[in-house]
């Protein structure tokens, strides 16, 4: 037996068979192809949310605010401790009039209120760059503290907890896409195995006088497995275009309203690994349902 | 080529062959024949191995069929080709599809099935129907085709259950002249049939189960007088219908 000729013949079979039962494949690839969607939706929504976390920590700095009175070596021995703490990169003094500036530039608007009170409300600062890795060491709580009791120190803004918060959120959306994708997709298996089992029903004469001819059994229930897979496949695919025209929409979208928050959450697609697991994920599925039909008591 | 050793089967408690012993070589063209309910075709799916054999021993071409694994049935089918009284054909598929989808599943290439088809389908002259479905075709010329479909895979062996039970008569003696072609070829050819006449024209050894269905024994006929075993079992007849009249 040349077993690239016998190989050829099973696809054949396959997409025969799928091509006879046209309407029942269609159903079956679209139902995949939505599961897979929904969990794409979710990994896009995880990856974006997931950049979005990774440039504010990137961009995340600790402000060490001074008293007003503070003097040049407390100023010196906070820097000296903060650098000699292993988890800051570089330290930034932040003058008052500097702050001032900032706030002129950030908020115009607000310039003339802010011009109203007496004095310069803005207090000096020391900004910390924290080293990468750090957000997540268990000893910066401990040195935010030690700078906050410094008798330089005001206050100490590190916004850290909303961007836990904020991670758990995007780890929780992943974990949901995971699950929701899970339990589709073993639904989409189910529909892929019901239409196999459909495609079988409709081949039993073939399957019999196959049988009573001697073709081995891998030719026999080959096909029915490789509709399966096929299926799963083009669903996979099929997903991944509709997530492609989504997004392309969305960012279609975000740039028609020129909403800038929007913009900070859609970045990016789905990357190429990702984009493969959707499709790999689709033809396991395939591979799931045909199995499950093409069992020797199903065929 | 076939051997059959006190070999018994029941289906649901009633005993349908009881031991049943018979031997058919190389090369042979036998029928089987009896009453309906006598077990032939039973005998058949016992050769192909559709039923295991409650006790007994069947050998084709040495190998023990009722002890074979069912991983190795394909390969004892393989050498054998099968035609059925209601043919089998797949109405979706042509003629020439019909014939050669079994070689497609072999891993057959295009070229070679298409040389094997139209070998057989000229030899049972319906070559130029090869792109008709089985409806567009009389019952003769389907039979033909799973005859075709029987030979594409050049069998060691021809099983054919009741092949002419739907045929008329000239239908039927064109369908056996096929078979004797076949024969001729160097085919092992058995055929079961409950249409005396028939076997009686052509004129081949017989072996007959009997006895309401159950079998007891084997009897062996010889339907032409000049046939050598005739005289050694000494069986009459049943008489041409003719004779009858």
């Amino acid at each position: 037996m040349r077993r690239g000729a016998a190989f050829a013949s099973l696809l054949d079979e396959a997409l025969a068979g799928l091509w006879r039962a046209r309407r029942v494949t269609v159903v079956s690839i679209l139902q995949i192809s939505f599961s897979l969607f929904l969990v794409g939706l979710f990994l896009l929504a995880a990856e974006n949310l997931g950049g979005v976390v990774d440039t504010l920590r990137e961009e995340t700095a600790v402000t060490v605010y001074l008293r007003s009175g503070a003097d040049e070596a407390s100023k010196a021995a906070l820097e000296r401790t903060a650098l000699a703490s292993r988890l800051v990169a570089a330290v930034r003094r932040v003058s008052a009039e500097e702050a001032r500036g900032r706030f002129a530039r950030s908020f115009g608007n607000l310039t003339e209120a802010a011009g109203t009170l007496s004095g310069n409300p803005f207090p000096a600062s020391v900004e910390l760059d924290l080293l990468p890795g750090a957000i997540s060491s268990a000893a910066l709580r401990p040195f935010l503290a030690n700078l906050a009791a410094s008798p330089a120190v005001e206050e100490v803004q590190f916004d850290v907890d909303w961007v836990r918060r904020l991670r758990g959120v995007v780890r929780l959306v992943a974990a949901a896409g995971v699950a929701a994708g899970t339990f589709l997709a073993l639904g989409a298996a189910f529909t892929i195995a019901n239409v196999v089992r459909l495609t079988i029903l409709l081949h039993r004469d073939e399957i019999d006088i196959l049988r009573l001819v001697g073709a081995p059994e891998v030719l026999i229930r080959g096909p029915f497995l490789l509709g399966g897979v096929l299926q799963g496949l083009l669903g996979g695919l099929v997903a991944l275009g509709l997530l492609a025209v989504a997004f392309r929409g969305l960012l279609f979208f975000v740039a028609s309203t020129e909403n800038v928050l929007l913009g900070v959450f859609v970045v990016r697609f789905l990357s190429p690994a990702v984009c493969g697991i959707l499709v790999l994920g689709g033809t396991l599925a395939g591979l799931l349902g045909g199995t499950i039909a093409s069992r020797r008591g199903h065929v | 080529m076939i051997e059959f050793y006190r070999v018994s089967k029941e289906y649901h408690g009633r005993r349908v062959l009881k031991n049943l012993s018979f031997q058919i070589a190389q090369g042979e063209f036998v029928f089987l024949t009896g009453p309906s309910g006598a077990g032939k075709t039973t005998v058949l799916k016992l050769l192909y191995r559709a039923e295991g054999p409650g006790e007994g021993q069947i050998l084709v071409n040495g190998r023990n069929v009722g002890a074979m694994s069912p991983g190795r049935v394909p390969e004892l089918r393989r050498t054998m080709g099968i035609v059925f009284q209601d043919y089998k054909l797949l109405p979706s598929r042509t003629v020439f599809e019909n014939v050669s989808f079994v070689l497609k599943f072999l891993g057959v290439p295009l070229a070679e099935r298409r040389r094997r088809a139209y070998h057989v389908l000229r030899m049972v002259e319906l070559h130029h129907r090869a792109n008709a479905l089985p409806e567009e075709l009389s019952g003769g010329e389907q039979q033909r085709v799973a005859l075709a479909r029987a030979l594409v895979n050049e069998p060691e062996l021809l099983i054919a259950d009741e092949p002419t039970g739907n045929l008329d008569h000239r239908l039927a003696q064109e369908v056996m002249r096929l078979f004797s072609q076949i024969n001729v070829r160097g085919t092992t050819v058995l055929v079961a049939t409950h249409d005396v006449n028939l076997i009686r024209e052509t004129g081949r050894r017989c072996l007959t189960l009997d006895r309401g269905g159950v079998l007891e024994g084997l009897v062996e006929a010889a339907l032409p007088p000049q046939a050598s075993w005739r005289r050694e079992s000494g069986v009459k007849l049943p008489p041409r219908e003719e004779e009858t009249r």
